[in-house]
């Protein structure tokens, strides 16, 4: 096994160089100093600028000082917009918001999505599947905008004209395990209910599959309760797929939500990256895309190692 | 003709014919399909979409405004510049200038002209006195009057006129007094436009390369797992972003092309993927080998045997791809990075939001945005099912 980790870890390191060498490419498509200094600046303060982020060196310098500082994990440079703050800062302070939003999120997803795909899979072709199914359909077919501009007017806006005190946050952050419900909950439900239909219809796929094999036939045989055929010899079949799809969207909890971020004015990744995008400060898109990026990789590899874990027949090789 | 009507004697394809929701969800994308031809030979035009037709905010079906708003309609925008022209030097050339929206001045002399925009600002006067006018039922009929009188200053319109007037605010207006019709109507062929193209582009090249690397194995099979595990490793929306913003600069910022690379770039990797897979099982059937042996070259194989084999892959993945480019230009859109300078939904629904629309309780923009785009997503999403049941059953 061992021997597996080591040479994917070596295979996906030209993957990484290259996902690095893009990313600044395309970056480099924009030139940020103009902006920064504003239209009064001189060609000298032009240069002098240029020099000060070291725009000015050729391309592999600033692309080879890149790579040896993720390779030593120094993110202590310092971001463009804000004097003083290292890029390693910034990161340390937004994880942490975007987690406290995506982790429950996902895991409710999870958890709601898999029994009602049960539900369906195990009624299928009856009415109460086809409704199922013709909601998940449904909900898939609304924009998330819609469900974000719509969730904050009747979760937030609405619900504290009707109870009289604001219930859930409209915009705004504070830390503090004791204001999570307060700004965090009505984010997670818009996600939970955005997800659900993607994630249900998935589910139901792979359980239908599982209800057609032949060993829940012998348990039924056997005269297995219904729910222990759910519970005990499905689901623990079914975990392979689920916990791939787990596995795959876990890098993506960092990157928080780009859009519920900038609706609910919560300061976590995605919100970082976007101003970031907007005002041109590349070492903060870089750092976040090469930490993304990284957690991506490994979690391809330790899906495949799971795979093995999971399915005996599954050989690493 | 003969390929089709064989193709339509199929198992898969009856099965298709025989499924009553997919074929309404064809009728439905026929209709958008339609309309987004009729956009692109000019039946809407873009300056159309930007024009503004009455005051801002107005609701749909026909509603009026609120006795504030009516007032103030009344009393400026016309009034103002009958007003001005009016004021003017030359008169007369100053009177045939004046237009708002359709709208031109009645063919009067200026003497009647300004009788009758003194009527209006005696009645405007009697009505300023009201503190005010949403909360005073009994100055509405003053209110009619003024509005009648002030109507007078306008040439009637002809009947096309006044249909096209009609249509365009039959769901009301945007912030800026912008018909929401037309503008919804006009997004569903960048909407169409954008997913057709990216959707043919991404399954073209996806289908090729992963047939490519599929068949081929050894370095090619390297080079584009490698090529496309690096464009995975990025965030798909930071990919998109970075993407769309590389282009804010160049020539090209206006049109679509920023967004077609961008979807371009990201798409593939789906479709690739899968026809990668169906490649490996497939170059081991009998028919492939037999091609081999009687030595035919490995175009002619690629092209002749194997991909005309994956194609209802490539018709799922089309459709797929499709609601994800539609969908995902909404999002770029809303964020500043997708479509500019003309409308699309994804314009709509942050005007919509930027603009306290959703706030002050005015659903027209973001509700027709949001129906059309349903309805779009809503019937790809179960044609997409029933190509998925029709041809590959067995996809989890």
């Amino acid at each position: 096994m061992w021997a597996f980790i080591i040479r994917k870890l070596v295979y996906n390191i030209p993957v990484y160089l290259a996902i690095v060498m893009l990313l600044m490419i395309l970056l480099r498509q924009r030139d940020p100093v103009a902006g920064m200094l504003g239209k009064n600046a001189t060609k000298q303060d032009y240069i002098n600028k240029r020099a000060e982020l070291e725009l000015d060196k050729p391309f592999l310098a600033q692309y080879g000082k890149l790579i040896w500082s993720i390779v030593t994990l120094d993110f202590s440079q310092d971001v463009w917009t804000e004097p003083g703050v290292t890029v390693g800062e910034k990161l340390r302070k937004a994880v942490p918001r975007s987690l406290a939003l995506t982790v429950p999120a996902l895991v409710i997803t999870t958890v709601i999505s898999i029994f009602i795909a049960m539900l369906s899979a195990f009624n299928r072709g009856r009415w109460i599947d086809k409704l199922l199914v013709f909601f998940a359909v449904l909900g898939m077919s609304v924009s998330f905008l819609v469900y974000i501009i719509f969730g904050q007017y009747f979760g937030a806006y609405k619900l504290q004209q009707w109870v009289g005190t604001p219930v859930f946050s409209i915009h705004g952050y504070e830390p503090g395990i004791m204001n999570w419900a307060f700004y965090m909950l009505l984010p997670v439900l818009i996600s939970v209910i955005v997800s659900m239909g993607y994630d249900t219809r998935f589910y139901r796929a792979v359980m239908v599959e599982e209800t057609q094999a032949d060993y829940i036939t012998t348990a039924r045989a056997k005269g297995a309760p219904q729910s222990k055929v759910m519970f005990v010899h499905m689901l623990r079949n079914a975990m392979i797929p689920i916990v791939t799809r787990v596995m795959i969207t876990l890098p993506f909890l960092v990157t928080g939500s780009i859009l519920l971020e900038e609706f609910f004015g919560i300061p976590g990744m995605g919100y970082v990256l976007l101003s970031a995008i907007r005002n041109n400060d590349f070492p903060v898109v870089e750092g976040f895309t090469a930490v993304f990026a990284g957690l991506f990789i490994l979690s391809i590899i330790a899906t495949d190692i799971l795979y093995a874990v999971f399915d005996p027949r599954v050989r690493l090789q | 003709m003969n390929v089709i009507r064989r193709w339509m004697a199929t198992r898969e394809a009856r099965k298709l014919w025989r499924n009553k929701s997919a074929l309404l969800a064809i009728v439905v994308i026929g209709m958008y399909l339609l309309t987004a031809l009729f956009v692109m030979a000019g039946g809407i035009s873009r300056d159309t979409c930007d024009t503004v037709v009455g005051s801002n905010k107005l609701p749909g079906f026909f509603q009026q405004d609120t006795p504030e708003k009516r007032y103030e309609n009344a009393t400026t925008k016309f009034l103002t510049k009958i007003k001005r022209a009016l004021a003017a030097d030359d008169v007369g050339g100053a009177l045939k200038e004046v237009n708002l929206g359709p709208y031109l001045a009645a063919d009067q002399t200026p003497a009647q002209l300004q009788e009758i925009v003194d009527q209006v600002e005696t009645l405007a006067a009697e009505l300023n006195e009201s503190p005010n006018l949403d909360n005073d039922p009994s100055m509405l009929p003053k209110l009619a009057e003024l509005e009648s009188v002030e109507t007078q200053l306008k040439a009637p319109l002809s009947p096309w006129d006044q249909f096209i007037f009609n249509t365009s605010i039959c769901l009301g207006t945007d912030s800026q007094g912008r018909s929401i019709f037309f503008r919804g109507i006009y997004s569903i062929k960048i909407a169409i436009q954008i997913g057709l193209v990216t959707a043919l582009f991404s399954v073209a090249l996806g289908a090729f390369l992963g047939a490519a690397a599929g068949y081929f194995g050894g370095w090619v099979d390297h080079v584009v797992v490698w090529i496309y595990t690096t464009f995975s490793s990025i965030p798909n929306l930071v990919l998109l972003v970075v993407l769309a913003y590389a282009f804010t600069n160049s020539a090209a910022k206006d049109t679509l092309l920023p967004v077609y690379i961008a979807f371009g770039a990201t798409f593939w990797i789906g479709t690739c993927r899968v026809i990668r897979g169906e490649t490996l099982k497939l170059k081991e059937m009998e028919y492939v080998h037999a091609a081999q042996t009687a030595g035919f070259g490995p175009l002619h194989i690629l092209l002749r045997y194997i991909i005309p084999n994956t194609a209802h892959l490539m018709l799922i993945n089309f459709s797929l791809l499709l609601i994800a480019a539609i969908k995902s230009e909404v999002i770029l859109s809303y964020l500043g990075f997708g479509v500019k300078n003309q409308p699309s939904w994804g314009i709509m629904i942050r005007d919509a939001g930027n603009n306290g629309d959703v706030v002050g309780g005015f659903f027209w923009e973001i509700g027709f945005a949001t129906v059309l785009m349903f309805g779009l997503v809503l019937a790809f999403n179960i044609l997409s099912d029933a190509l998925q049941d029709a041809f590959d059953p067995k996809h989890v």
